[in-house]
């Protein structure tokens, strides 16, 4: 194979992603970032100009930013955190097979395919304080005493839209760590479990280290997507009662349709994307290279 | 004895997890069977009286639904396969490929999941605006296959990577070309995979709302999670409408789920290691 | 030139068969009301042939959203539906066309409901849109759940209202009184509350009194502001800080609470939902002075400033604005008809569905009806900083005396006098 050729058709193979990704993705993003630094205000839009840093000196110093932050913090460790224990628990029972696992999964993977919005409507329903099913249920059951104000108790609400993401992210986990799972050589375990290895030991000492990599790479990009993931509390909450859920991603919607300064919202914009991008600089240099499959 | 506590165990939490998870699919499908004056009883009624299938006659004769399901079916049909055919063509280059390109590009595709859609949905909607090419589907199927191609390509890249390349070699001193090789050995091997990229893209196209409510006007183009959006009015949600909205909804993703899982749970690499 | 004519013959007749197409968006989309809309738009398009009307219904949530982006990117719109809400902030975009040549010629404009044209002018004094529905909030009472605790009638002050409510209020047995608004805009109903507790409201601007101070640093503001904060505490279930439209229908309907303010659009749901006997409106209990404040909203048609059918479109509106067909909409939409003449000519506008505003509508001594201050550029960010305080409020981690200072700051700020 001569090397010339070679790099020709590595180019024509990675082009079409590059050019639709730089075309409908990154330069938009360029646009987004141009107007955090401008006042694109509907109230103003005949007087579009450059305002430094205005914006974001206007979200430094409101102290909801740093609520909203402290938010976002508990929204992604709660929901990363259980959705990944849980998700890996699912997948180890999964692992070995049993008579209609495939309907089995079929059933319970499907939380996967409905969208945050329909989620969020339909929880939001379900765990209504008054009338919704959920209190039904635990009152029925004697379960509690009083109904529970998931939503509008602000000591509840931000556990209540965690669960409810718990609920859509399972799935999701199960899946990636199943496939991983899959590919773990049964030859090694069974070799362990000949040489009495426990359960907990051959679970620690082979089959985590021979998945990491996905692990790895799944616990990243699904922080990414969790902070990105305004529709469920929007369609509960929408950051409330009070702003005790309001994430960094709901606060930019908020702006938007509340304020409707478009700049301020990219400057939240950008804010995210730096955050994030700081926490994959320092993710990647924790973990090695290799490990996560870049 | 020891075994069959662990497997009771086992069989427990599974049922404790299906519990939790179908919960609210029963509930939505119980309410879409339900008449109107019962969704509201209270106290809460569970199953309904008389079950009625009016929320689904209603749901097709007033809103066009059947118009709108086959939109929502092309665009996320041809946006999932459109980003699964560039997805796997780069998730190859990238997995077998050592160059000093890899990198930065594999970096881009990340920095891609990161940026808040919010961000972007202005400036795209400015630029297909002066591009005539608002109130298309097409512009909606190229929005969703290149934010979802960023995702599928690193996807498709570890699951091509996940095959030895000692088959391609094997194959190509046998006279094939690298493309005669791909095509023979590799994608053989990893369609398992290749599918389930193509069904988590599908799903993210078919259950998008903000991109498709702001660049589609026209009725004649609506897709389905728009039009059951807009069943929620000033006036609150109507949800006997809505449900039986969301259990048609749930039909496509859930059979092209199915169709993928067999492969995930069936072993994704199990044939690669026959070889 | 025989040859000349013919092709010119031909050209013209191309020309006049040609369709003119008016595009129209609307925001209150919903199922049912889109069936009623697209049947007035058929009746023009009989009227008038060559007229092709392509209507574009986006979901309620992000309506206002796509209009702003669509007028603001010049997409080819000839009318769009403005909400009070929305009216200052399309109209300081330039996006929308100064009506009053049109209505100097517009007979319909004698008729229209009084103050109404005067409210719709409040940017800049012109008139943007053609109001043609027309909302208030009344009191919804369940007349069977209060017949059920021995109460004949409706409150008829704010007193009787919270003595009625925290009555019936019986949480062990999931009886509450009074459908409280915790989230999704709040603010009408907070107004209502703090205003019933004065009598000198501004007529052009709820939030002042007549000498031009701001009603949240008066002291009467604290009194109507707590007795609010204790129909929460002691008529409304605590998880009602979360709750939006939907569940204040809900709960109305469920009967968990039958005390309810609320729009004429709450009609059109209630139709299908519960028995026609089961519930009636009355008008909103007064304060102290034997007042209440409500104010108007409105929607209506406007006209895209860049829109090349301006005079079509306007036939659209006036179309629209006809009694006949306004009866038709209002009816079944279930809104308050803009035009007098639709109260006169139809019955069902004398229904005891409508007692409750048309009593308010005949009684200016204890009902002045006044407007938001929704021309300022400060309201959206007012609404969220109201529905964000109050509920801190309700949730007991701030004092109404704190958040009033905050809000009288605020408005201070916006330059409201």
């Amino acid at each position: 194979m001569k090397p010339r050729r070679t790099a020709r058709f590595f180019l024509y193979a990675v082009l079409p992603v590059i050019a639709i990704v730089s075309f409908l993705v990154v330069y938009p993003t360029i646009r987004g970032v141009i107007m955090s630094f401008q006042n694109y205000n509907l109230y103003n839009l005949r007087n579009v100009h450059f305002v430094g840093l205005e914006n974001y000196k206007a979200i430094f110093t409101d102290s909801r930013f740093y609520e909203d932050l402290w938010n976002t913090v508990l929204w992604i460790a709660g929901s990363v955190s259980l959705q990944f224990v849980l998700g890996f628990i699912l997948a180890l029972l999964m692992w070995k097979p049993f008579k209609g696992r495939g309907i089995y999964a079929g059933l319970v993977f499907y939380p996967w395919a409905l969208s945050g919005f329909a989620i969020g409507l339909v929880w939001s329903w379900l765990m209504n304080g008054t009338f919704g099913v959920i209190n039904d249920i635990l009152l029925r059951f004697h379960i509690v005493k009083y109904p529970i104000h998931f939503l509008s108790d602000p000591k509840w609400a931000m556990w209540s839209v965690i669960l409810i993401n718990v609920w859509y992210g399972i799935p999701f986990f199960a899946i990636m760590i199943l496939a991983a799972l899959q590919s773990v050589p049964s030859s090694v375990v069974e070799a362990a479990m000949i040489d009495g290895a426990s359960a907990a030991r051959r679970l620690f000492q082979i089959v985590i280290p021979y998945i990491k990599p996905t692990l790895l790479s799944t616990l990243l990009l699904r922080v990414i997507w969790v902070m990105n993931f305004p529709d469920i509390i929007y369609g509960t909450t929408r950051g409330g009662p009070a702003g005790a859920t309001e994430t960094l991603s709901v606060y930019m919607i908020n702006i938007v349709f509340y304020e409707n300064d478009y700049s301020k919202a990219a400057t939240v914009g950008v804010i995210i994307l730096s955050i994030l991008i700081a926490y994959a600089i320092i993710y990647m240099k924790t973990t090695s290279y290799e490990e996560l499959e870049l | 004895m020891r075994r069959k506590w662990i497997s009771l165990i086992r069989y427990l939490l599974l049922g404790v997890y299906l519990v939790f998870a179908l919960f609210p699919l029963v509930w939505i499908f119980l309410t879409s069977i339900k008449s109107p004056m019962e969704v509201y009883s209270f106290p809460v009624k569970y199953l309904p009286s008389k079950p009625t299938f009016q929320n689904y006659q209603k749901l097709f004769s007033y809103a066009h639904f059947g118009k709108y399901f086959k939109n929502s079916l092309a665009v996320a049909g041809v946006s999932a396969l459109a980003s699964t055919i560039m997805a796997s063509l780069a998730g190859y280059a990238l997995a077998r490929f050592k160059n000093r390109w890899v990198f930065p590009i594999v970096l881009l595709l990340f920095f891609v999941q990161m940026i808040p859609a919010y961000l972007i949905m202005i400036p795209q909607y400015v630029m297909f605006s002066k591009l005539g090419m608002l109130d298309k589907l097409i512009s909606v199927m190229l929005i969703y296959s290149g934010i979802g191609s960023a995702f599928s390509t690193i996807m498709a890249r570890g699951f091509i990577a996940r095959i030895p390349i000692e088959l391609e070699e094997a194959a190509m001193i046998d006279g094939c070309t690298r493309l005669c090789s791909l095509f023979r050995v590799t994608f053989p091997l990893v369609l398992p995979g290749l599918s389930a990229v193509f069904s988590f893209s599908f799903v993210n196209s078919w259950n998008e709302i903000f991109v498709a409510s702001l660049f589609l006007n026209s009725d004649d183009k609506m897709t389905v999670p728009v039009a059951l959006y807009s069943f929620i009015s000033k006036a609150g949600v109507n949800w006997g409408f809505l449900s039986a909205g969301l259990v048609i909804a749930l039909l496509p993703t859930i059979i092209v789920f199915a169709f993928a899982q067999r492969y995930i749970v069936e072993g994704l690499t199990k044939g690669a290691m026959k070889y | 030139m025989k040859k000349l004519i013919a092709f010119l013959l031909i050209v013209l007749s191309v020309f006049l068969l040609a369709k003119t197409t008016l595009t129209v968006v609307e925001v209150f989309t919903s199922p049912e009301r889109d069936a009623i809309l697209k049947n007035i738009i058929e009746q023009f398009e009989e009227q008038n042939p060559g007229v092709k009307i392509n209507l574009i219904s986006p979901p309620y949530e992000t309506a206002y959203q796509k209009i702003y982006t669509m007028i603001s990117n010049k997409q080819p719109v000839d009318i769009v539906e403005v909400g009070d809400w929305s009216l200052s902030t399309l109209a300081a975009m330039g996006g929308l066309e100064n009506l009053e040549p049109y209505i100097a010629n517009w007979d319909g404009a004698k008729y229209m409901l009084p103050n109404l044209l005067e409210f719709a002018r409040i940017y800049k004094g012109k008139a943007y849109l053609i109001p043609n529905a027309v909302y208030a909030k009344t009191l919804f009472i369940r007349k069977d759940v209060l017949k059920k605790y021995g109460i004949e009638r409706a409150p008829k002050t704010v007193f009787e209202l919270y003595g009625m409510a925290s009555y019936l209020t019986d949480p062990r047995r999931g009886q509450y009184g009074y459908d409280f608004r915790g989230k999704g805009y709040p603010t009408d109903f907070i107004d209502l509350f703090v205003t019933s507790f004065f009598d000198d409201i501004d007529p052009n601007n709820m939030y002042l009194t007549k000498d031009g101070k701001l009603i949240w640093s008066d002291p009467r503001a604290k009194y109507g502001l707590e007795l609010y904060v204790k129909i929460f505490k002691d008529t409304a279930p605590k998880d009602a800080v979360n709750w939006g439209f939907s569940e204040q229908i809900n709960s109305f309907v469920s009967g968990i609470a039958p005390l309810l303010y609320q729009d004429p659009d709450t009609l059109g749901i209630l139709k299908s939902n519960l028995p026609d006997n089961l519930f009636e409106t009355d008008p909103l209990p007064v304060g102290p002075y034997g007042k209440a404040y409500p104010h108007y909203g409105f929607s209506g048609w406007g006209i895209v400033s860049y829109s090349k059918h301006k005079d079509l479109a306007w036939k659209f509106i006036e179309f629209f604005n006809s009694p006949k067909v306004l009866s038709y909409w209002c009816k079944n939409y279930g809104v308050l008809p803009p035009d007098k003449r639709v109260y006169e000519n139809d019955p069902y506008f004398k229904s005891d569905k409508y007692k409750g505003w048309i009593e308010m509508f005949n009684d200016p001594e204890h009902y002045q009806f006044t407007k938001q201050p929704i021309w300022s550029e400060a309201w959206g960010k007012w609404t969220e900083l109201q529905e964000r305080t109050m509920q801190e409020v309700l949730l007991g981690k701030k004092s109404v005396d704190q958040v009033l200072r905050e809000w009288s700051e605020f408005w201070e700020k916006a330059g409201l006098k």
